[in-house]
């Protein structure tokens, strides 16, 4: 039991030119010890910054805290030792790419216990336990960059389970969760909560599915000025708005016959490591409609894009407008297909906002189109005043609208979405679906998006596949 | 055999056949090299590279010797058997020894800080998705109408950039799963140095020393 106390916290990354703007300015807030607290607020207001300044990884890592402090049990995090540390708090990061040092899942577990200088002797119980309460035993002697980023993020709750520690910190562990994977992991979070009396704190700005979990709701503001909880009404009243859309009535239509394939696959066999994700006879996608892609976690969609892009090797055949992907020219195949990568650090090819969309338009397919509309699509997405910031340094929210506008821009006829709305807050979402689905109308694309999160999907899409037993299926349902 | 007395062996040998100019020896050193390859079973591709590749280095030195100095074919035979010598001994050290129990070793026996032992196993552990980060990022060029050429410092830029990346992140993960630089820990795996080790690194070495001054005298 731990209980978290944040007193007039201020905490800034100091620019070039040595000023200090405040990315967190006086917060103050007690999360109460044995409770599971949500962290709410819109992307950018620094949710993941407050995650890791209590967890002392900041200003370790990066930043200055220029005020106030935070206490963990009433001794500043500052001066609790590292190596104790991890008894008192863990976490999880946004991420699920980047929080393992070693290279299996069991030798990344061992690898804490040995930190924690647990006796060998105790190691594989401690480890078998925390494998089984994840529901993760299978995965155990498995290579951890052949799992799918559901399938890490169970990974990291084993490793914080195995060293017990007393409170677990979450910065937006379910971004590219799906919703079964996530039910689970929110209901093991749960279970430590009650019978463990663990302190558990998660920043979210999607909040679905936690009323029935949490304890209390916190919000940060935009501007990273004001954290309140929110009394129970109040509370109720946020979580309210986010009720899960019953999307299961939503009704879409099936491919007709008079529907042109862009892209066809036929007996097209794709493998990760030695399991076969996705056998599959005969399939299409149709030119100039959205497609949705849904599935499990790890069950081969982020691999299907990443075929489509020629970045994974296939085996039968995968036609793009009637020619053979894997012998198309890297160069004529990009002006066709265009993909947009979860990770949107890997898209970014300049240094500054400014310099990124200026790339996007030169190149683009459709440059008229856009050199008016831009400025307007800027502001929508609330990004205008960030044209000098370094893409790096944008919050994950904001990385994710610059990413997915600037390949817009590049009017490329098919578009593969992975995952473009993990990080985006409530309005976010909406601006940047609306925006998808006009310039998809204007400028004659076809898009395939990949994602978890369902909420809205039917006023952007025209179809829905489904991933399941290594087969794409087209439905009529959403959800 | 402990994976630190492997290499410190391996790496003593190199030193000394560097600077001692028995070709017979170097053959024998290549040929119990290849013995200790193959018990590690190598696939057969690995075995013809291995005879191959250090092929263009071995004889490049040979013809340059002979066609350029007057140290005659002894010495080119030499430095060609040396070549030899070292990529087998050298490969018999590494094929038969996991990364991750050369770092345990390194960290266990030979004392070096866990930092660097650990430093060096998570940058290991990156070098397929370093090959990988580049195709992807020689993608996003060309998806946005920039071809980045192998040549490009583009290209350079935003490997050198994940890779910072990457190591502030392994950093953190290491940090919130309880790592800390001067702190002790426990180990699960216990790498420990044996009698034998001692006595086939101080065995070898003494042979080696026989055979060379053998051969000197004669």
């Amino acid at each position: 039991m731990a209980t978290i106390a944040v007193n007039h916290l201020s905490f800034s990354y100091p620019t070039e030119d040595g000023q200090k703007p405040l990315t967190l300015n006086d917060l103050s807030a007690t999360f109460p010890s044995g409770g599971f607290s949500l962290l709410t607020g819109p992307s950018g207001s620094g949710k993941s910054t407050l995650m890791k300044i209590i967890s002392g990884l900041y200003p370790k890592f990066s930043g200055v805290i220029t005020a106030g402090e935070v206490r963990l049990n009433d001794t500043k995090i500052s001066d609790i030792p590292e190596s104790d540390r991890g008894q008192l708090v863990a976490m999880m990061f946004q991420n699920p790419n980047q929080q393992f040092a070693m290279d299996t899942v069991e030798r990344e577990l061992i690898f804490a216990l040995e930190n924690q200088q647990v006796a060998p002797d105790h190691m594989m119980a401690r480890v078998d336990r925390a494998l089984d309460y994840v529901e993760i035993t299978d995965l155990r002697h498995r290579q951890l960059n052949s799992l799918s980023g559901g399938e890490k993020q169970k990974v990291a709750l084993a490793v914080i389970i195995a060293m017990r520690a007393d409170t677990i910190l979450l910065d937006e562990p379910f971004a590219s969760v799906d919703p079964v994977a996530r039910q689970l992991l929110l209901s093991k979070l749960s279970r430590l909560q009650r019978e463990e009396h663990k302190t558990i704190l998660i920043s979210d700005h999607d909040l679905e599915d936690y009323d029935q979990y949490i304890d209390h709701l916190f919000v940060l503001n935009g501007t990273g000025d004001s954290l309140t909880l929110l009394d129970q009404k109040a509370a109720q009243q946020k979580m309210a708005a986010f009720q899960r859309q019953d999307t299961s009535n939503k009704q879409l239509q099936l491919p007709t016959t008079t529907d042109q394939a862009v892209i066809a696959a036929h007996q097209l066999t794709l493998t990760a490591g030695n399991a076969t994700l996705i056998s599959q006879p005969a399939m299409n996608f149709f030119k100039h409609h959205i497609t949705l892609l849904t599935g499990a976690n790890g069950t081969g969609k982020s691999t299907l894009l990443l075929a489509i892009s020629k970045l994974h090797q296939y085996s039968g055949s995968l036609l793009l407008n009637q020619n053979e992907v894997a012998k198309m020219h890297r160069k004529q195949l990009y002006q066709q297909v265009a993909l947009i990568f979860q990770d949107a650090d890997q898209q970014f090819l300049n240094v500054t906002v400014a310099e990124e969309l200026a790339l996007s338009l030169k190149n683009s397919q459709q440059p008229t189109y856009f050199m008016d509309r831009i400025p307007g699509f800027l502001k929508q997405l609330h990004l205008e005043q960030l044209q000098d910031h370094v893409v790096y340094t944008l919050s994950g929210g904001q990385k994710k609208k610059l990413q997915i506008l600037e390949m817009l821009i590049m009017a490329t006829p098919v578009e593969l979405f992975d995952e473009p709305f993990t990080g985006l807050d409530f309005t976010s979402l909406q601006t940047v679906m609306a925006i998808m689905k006009t310039v998809a109308h204007d400028c004659q694309q076809t898009m395939v998006i990949v994602s978890h999160q369902l909420f809205g999907l039917d006023a952007l899409v025209d179809y829905h596949v489904t991933l399941k037993n290594q087969q794409l299926q087209y439905v009529g349902g959403l959800a | 055999m402990n994976p630190s007395f492997k290499f410190l062996l391996a790496v003593l040998i190199a030193l000394e056949i560097s600077f001692t100019s028995t070709w017979i020896v170097n053959l024998a050193l290549a040929v119990i090299g290849l013995l200790l390859i193959l018990t590690s079973r190598p696939t057969f591709k690995r075995l013809i590279l291995l005879f191959f590749v250090p092929l263009i280095p071995a004889s490049a030195l040979a013809v340059a010797i002979l066609l350029q100095s007057n140290a005659g074919i002894h010495f080119a035979l030499v430095l060609f058997t040396r070549i030899y010598a070292y990529v087998f001994v050298g490969s018999a050290a590494t094929l038969t020894t996991t990364v991750s129990d050369l770092v345990m070793s390194l960290e266990q026996n030979a004392h070096i800080p866990s930092k660097f032992a650990y430093g060096f196993l998570g940058a290991f552990n990156l070098l397929p998705k370093i090959v990988s980060e580049v195709n992807i990022i020689r993608a996003a060029g060309n998806m946005r109408g920039q071809a980045l050429h192998i040549w490009s410092p583009q290209l350079y830029f935003k490997a050198i950039l994940a890779s910072l990346d990457w190591s502030e992140n392994l950093a953190e993960a290491m940090t919130s799963h309880g790592f800390s630089e001067e702190a002790p820990r426990t180990y699960f795996k216990r790498i420990r140095v044996r009698w034998w080790d001692w006595l086939v690194l101080i065995g070898s070495l003494v042979l080696l020393q026989v055979a060379l001054f053998g051969f000197h005298l004669q």
